[in-house]
């Protein structure tokens, strides 16, 4: 028989030793790591590719190869969308299933996306497995096959798909047709194709191949990383975006110009209203930025960012009256243009009453008669709303890339806070007085019986 | 879809490809199928996955050749007539063109069962 009080003292031992047998690359959270605690990017070029890193402390990384050939740039509609299904799809060196699974073994995750401007292919995974990554990324944009089963079975059926969710958002619906009505070509293209879109014409895996050939050259591409040195990444982007064709000239698009209108769409499955005006373009692309823009965003708001209130915002305190209606402003930041939405949705009366009230408010603002306070409000919420946006890693990521791709700067954090904090009450006003001078840009889907015109909300076209 | 074939070993020894190369092609004519106007990959049983897959996979002119060829082999056949001779398939008209899908196919499943059975070797530290 064996004593109990042998296994009790092995029993321990055991214990004891499991519990000091952590690997040794595992790091404590006091321990000492190369990262910095800076929120700016450094940005380089290695070889004819724009790379930026921002080498914050912590043991996961997320990298991004950001191209030029968001929806503006595409040359035919729906090529964005298909070269984004595309990503991460058989390669000349492996297959989409080997890509897959090897990405899980590591933990990774990877995604494509895509905006207006930009094309981005990201991916997020521990510190460590960044050769990896890079290696992978590098693989995508020079070496994906482009086959004609993998476009059949794989890429147009989720095209389609994306068509008809489009075509069921009453909200996106309004957002990409005010968009067209503002800027027509370019900027104006729909984010993703639309439900009348001939894509059986214009989309092909050759069409999308020859895409992505001037799409992933070298001087269309940024590489971004949050969480790696800028030396090591610079070192394995040498390495591995050899094979990346550096003959394209890239792709261009005109100079945005601003047109506005009003459009006006019959919706059976909810209401949506939006009235723009022109912006500011973003940050990044230095010279036309108007912080003012991003102020007045903030001014009118409609959401509240604080619970069990509705707010200091104009639009929130103008539609409390009418329940069943809710507007929200946002400011979409181009490299050469910008839009300023405000968008009502709801039943069909409540908008028309809130956006009656909504253009009251904006007039309020250019008369100047707003109180300080709300002005401060603003401000605060606006200079708050920069800065989260380039410290939080998705947008900050993007808005780098974009920035060094459109031959601008990378978002630098510091600039930013102080351009906002520079605005002042006169600048505000008479910015509101430019607005509602221009033309507006009208966009209603929904119910159009009810629906208001632009002339009747007493907004020029 | 895949019999067992002797092609690889006799491709990889040019002595005995040399030597194999006139009696394949004398079988090949003999078994008649080239007087229909049909190629050898025209006579691959389409009742399988991967088969059937790599038809849908053919690019739409092979498609349509395909059909044309067997629509034309059965009335030749049912007519109990072999084409006139030039309509016959000749020897270099008689291309792989679904077989070469086929292996990818295969492939493809083959690394699916290999990445399945995956066995892990833990990274040293």
């Amino acid at each position: 028989m064996i004593s109990r009080s042998a296994i009790g003292r092995n029993a321990q031992f055991a214990l004891r030793r499991q519990c000091c047998a952590k690997p040794s690359n595992r790091r404590g959270l006091a321990a000492a790591v190369s990262g910095s605690t800076s929120f700016s990017y450094d940005s380089s070029d290695v070889s004819g590719v724009k790379v930026a890193s921002r080498d914050v402390a912590g043991p996961t990384t997320k990298l991004a190869v950001i191209a030029k050939a968001g929806t503006r740039y595409q040359s035919a509609p729906g090529l964005t969308s298909g070269l984004e299904h595309f990503a991460f799809k058989n390669t000349y060196k492996r297959s989409a299933l080997r890509i897959t699974r090897e990405s899980e073994l590591l933990g990774g995750q990877l995604n494509a996306h895509h905006t207006r401007e930009a094309l981005v292919i990201e991916a997020k995974f521990l510190r460590e497995d960044l050769p990896y990554f890079t290696e992978l990324l590098g693989e995508v944009i020079s070496q994906t096959k482009y086959t004609p089963h993998e476009y059949h079975e794989e890429v147009e059926p989720l095209i389609k798909l994306s068509q008809k969710k489009l075509l069921a958002d009453v909200s996106e619906l309004a957002i990409n047709s005010a968009h067209g009505l503002a800027f027509h070509r370019g900027l104006g293209t729909p984010l993703y194709p639309s439900s009348s879109t001939p894509l059986t014409k214009y989309l092909s895996d050759e069409s999308i191949a020859q895409f992505a050939a001037s799409a992933y050259s070298k001087p269309n591409l940024a590489v971004v990383a949050n969480g790696a040195s800028q030396a090591d990444l610079a070192k394995w982007v040498g390495e591995f975006f050899k094979e990346t064709s550096s003959s394209g000239v890239g792709l261009t698009s005109e100079a945005t110009k601003y047109y506005g209108g009003e459009e006006r769409i019959a919706h059976d499955s909810g209401n949506s209203l939006v009235i723009a005006f022109p912006g500011s373009s973003s940050f990044t692309s230095g010279g036309s930025y108007k912080p003012e823009i991003a102020v007045l965003a903030a001014l009118l708001g409609g959401k509240s960012s604080i619970k069990w209130s509705s707010g200091f915002s104009l639009l929130s305190k103008a539609i409390s009256a009418f329940p069943g209606a809710s507007a929200s402003t946002t400011h979409f930041a181009y490299s050469d243009a910008g839009l300023l939405t405000i968008q009502f949705s709801g039943s069909a009366q409540a908008i028309r009453d809130a956006s009656a009230e909504a253009v009251k408010a904006l007039k309020s603002v250019s008369e100047g008669s707003i109180s300080k306070e709300d002005f401060t409000k603003a401000v605060a919420l606006a200079k708050y709303r920069a800065l989260e946006e380039g410290q939080n890693i998705e947008s900050g990521l993007v808005a780098t890339g974009s920035g060094l791709i459109h031959g601008g700067k990378p978002f630098q954090i510091d600039e930013v806070g102080k351009s906002v904090e520079s605005v002042t009450a006169d600048k505000l006003k008479s910015a509101a007085k430019g607005l509602l001078e221009g033309k507006a840009t009208v966009s209603a889907v929904g119910d159009l019986y009810v629906l208001p015109y632009a002339e009747e909300l007493g907004l020029k076209i | 879809m895949s019999q067992p074939s002797l092609v690889n070993y006799i491709v990889k020894r040019p002595w005995l490809s040399r030597f194999m190369k006139p009696l394949a092609s004398w079988y090949a004519n003999a078994a008649g199928y080239r007087k229909l106007g049909l190629r050898a990959d025209d006579l691959i049983p389409e009742e399988s996955e991967t088969v059937l897959l790599a038809l849908k996979r053919l690019p739409p002119k092979e498609a349509y050749d395909r059909v044309f060829r067997l629509r034309r082999a059965f009335q030749a056949s049912l007519a109990h007539q072999l084409l006139p001779k030039e309509q016959q398939t000749k020897p270099e008209e008689d291309v792989e063109y679904l077989s070469p899908i086929i292996r990818e196919i295969e492939a493809e499943a083959k690394e699916r069962d290999d990445l399945e059975s995956l066995s892990l070797n833990k990274r040293k530290a």
